[in-house]
């Protein structure tokens, strides 16, 4: 694997989770994890020691020499927050496929009907994309959408306004209206585990204001979401994302899609990508 | 081979999609609420979705992810998310050649000029999976080419063979009008575990 693939740092277990140790797939290889006391460790299949970091619920390793700090998001410190872990879920499509939908409002009022979106609400948008070359990320903002249920804390219908942020490879974090604080944002993030090119687990994180909802509820609300996602992933053909225009046709509403394929073709990412068009 | 079957028309019935597919060509079949049969390519053509996962609106067919709709054409009409947008000409789903006779529907991937397969008087009974191919069920009939085989039994069965993979294919199964459809069914399931060598 190249450097631009392995010097990432991977999200591959959630830190509440980790007992026993345990074996799992980062990029197509064999690592193992668990936990000594408070530290928790990863090893490659050589049983050499890889890199960790604990943050965001989750833990994370790089099979590689990543260049930087994993990134970190300020606004999740704050004080009222709730911590959310969602769990996992596994999904047969490429990890980029994964990320690409986390980016896409335009499906919420079919795949997410009701709850998410809703016709005849469907229209996006213009809203601002780019890559900020000072930090290498792709941000999307200026993003609004009316949702019938917007997060498990809304009581009716809004217009919800949402901003894209892509850190790393297979991360994304979403900022969104939250609905009991306006002026605040909900944060969900989407930490996506490449476990083969054509196969991912699905690690969803959020920090956010809500006082009423139990754990559960909000668990709940987002795995629903997650498996009406999952319904379409493993449906999409091909099965890798393909980074050559001409395969797939995007329209203005697909702007942030094409900026996130942009940005991996320019740091090279390729992995679970399609580079040659069909 | 010219005409495949790919399904039945009773299965197949107005306002519905199903998946179908000839070896590695994967198709979405549907009907529209006039009654007339479309194969596609299972593929929007905006994020590659499977159309066959789509839903019938009217006379076209929409794709479930974004609900882009395409007409009879296979051209695409609509894009909810830019409602007042007319989408180019150049936004258009692969067709494939498609009728319904008999009560059969019928794709030819080739020109679609041969004539089609003659049912006689036959009326459709079902449509069985097969674990082995469509070359191997002709061969086991002793026919070269397995579009329609016409079987000796006390149905006047015929087979019209959909070829999946190399390890699998679909028996679409008429009979005479007369016979017995639970009876039918007996008839092929017995054929079924001869053909899949399994011992019954």
């Amino acid at each position: 694997m190249s450097a631009a693939i392995d010097n990432h740092w991977y999200p591959v277990a959630m830190i509440s989770g980790i007992d026993a140790p345990r074996e799992t797939l980062l990029l197509g290889k064999k690592i193992s994890l668990g936990r000594d006391g408070g530290a928790c460790w990863v090893k490659n299949a050589q049983g050499t020691p890889l890199p960790t970091v604990e943050r965001f619920g989750h833990l994370w390793t790089s099979p590689g020499q990543p260049n930087r700090d994993l990134f970190t998001i300020p606004e999740a410190d704050s004080p009222g927050r709730r911590l959310v872990d969602v769990g996992s879920v596994k999904v047969k499509c490429s990890p980029l496929r994964a990320v690409e939908n986390f980016l896409d409002i335009a499906h919420f009022p079919f795949v997410h009907t009701d709850i998410l979106g809703a016709e005849p609400h469907t229209e996006v948008d213009r809203y601002d994309v780019k890559i900020r070359e000072e930090v290498d990320e792709v941000w999307a903002t200026k993003v609004k959408f009316y949702q019938p249920q917007a997060a498990k804390s809304a009581a009716g219908g809004i217009t919800t306004e949402y901003m894209y942020r892509v850190p790393a490879p297979t991360c994304s974090v979403l900022y969104k209206t939250c609905p009991p604080r306006p002026g605040e944002w909900d944060i969900i993030t989407l930490f996506v585990q490449p476990l083969t090119d054509e196969w991912c687990e699905v690690w969803p994180w959020m920090a956010l204001y809500d006082d009423d909802s139990t754990m559960s509820e909000m668990v709940s609300f987002q795995q629903l979401i997650f498996m009406q996602d999952r319904s379409i992933l493993e449906n999409q053909l091909p099965r890798k994302l393909p980074l050559d225009p001409g395969m797939e046709v995007p329209t203005q509403a697909d702007m942030t899609s094409v900026a996130y394929r942009r940005w991996l073709k320019k740091i090279g990412y390729t992995y679970g990508a399609k580079l040659v068009a069909a | 081979m010219d005409w495949i079957a790919v399904g039945l028309a009773q299965d197949v019935p107005p306002g519905v999609v199903i998946p179908s597919r000839i070896e590695d060509t994967e198709m979405a079949i549907w009907c529209t609420p006039s009654g007339r049969y479309h194969a596609w390519s299972d593929r929007c053509p905006h994020r590659g979705m499977r159309l066959s996962h789509g839903f019938v609106r009217g006379e076209t067919l929409a794709c479930i992810y974004h609900g882009w709709q395409y007409n009879e054409t296979g051209s695409c009409d609509y894009i909810p998310a830019h409602p007042k947008l007319t989408p180019p000409d150049t936004i258009c789903v692969p067709t494939y050649t498609c009728v319904e006779d008999g009560g059969v529907i019928w794709v030819s991937l080739n020109s679609g000029n041969d004539p089609l397969p003659a049912l006689g008087a036959r009326v459709p009974i079902r449509s069985v999976p097969v674990s082995l191919s469509a070359k191997d069920v002709a061969a086991h009939f002793g026919t070269a080419g397995f579009t329609t085989i016409a079987v000796v039994s006390d149905y006047d069965t015929l087979l019209a063979v959909q070829p999946c993979t190399d390890t699998s294919c679909i028996l679409h199964v008429l009979a005479t009008p007369d016979a017995d459809p639970k009876a039918v069914s007996r008839w092929v399931e017995e054929l079924r575990t001869t053909l899949e060598g399994v011992p019954a």
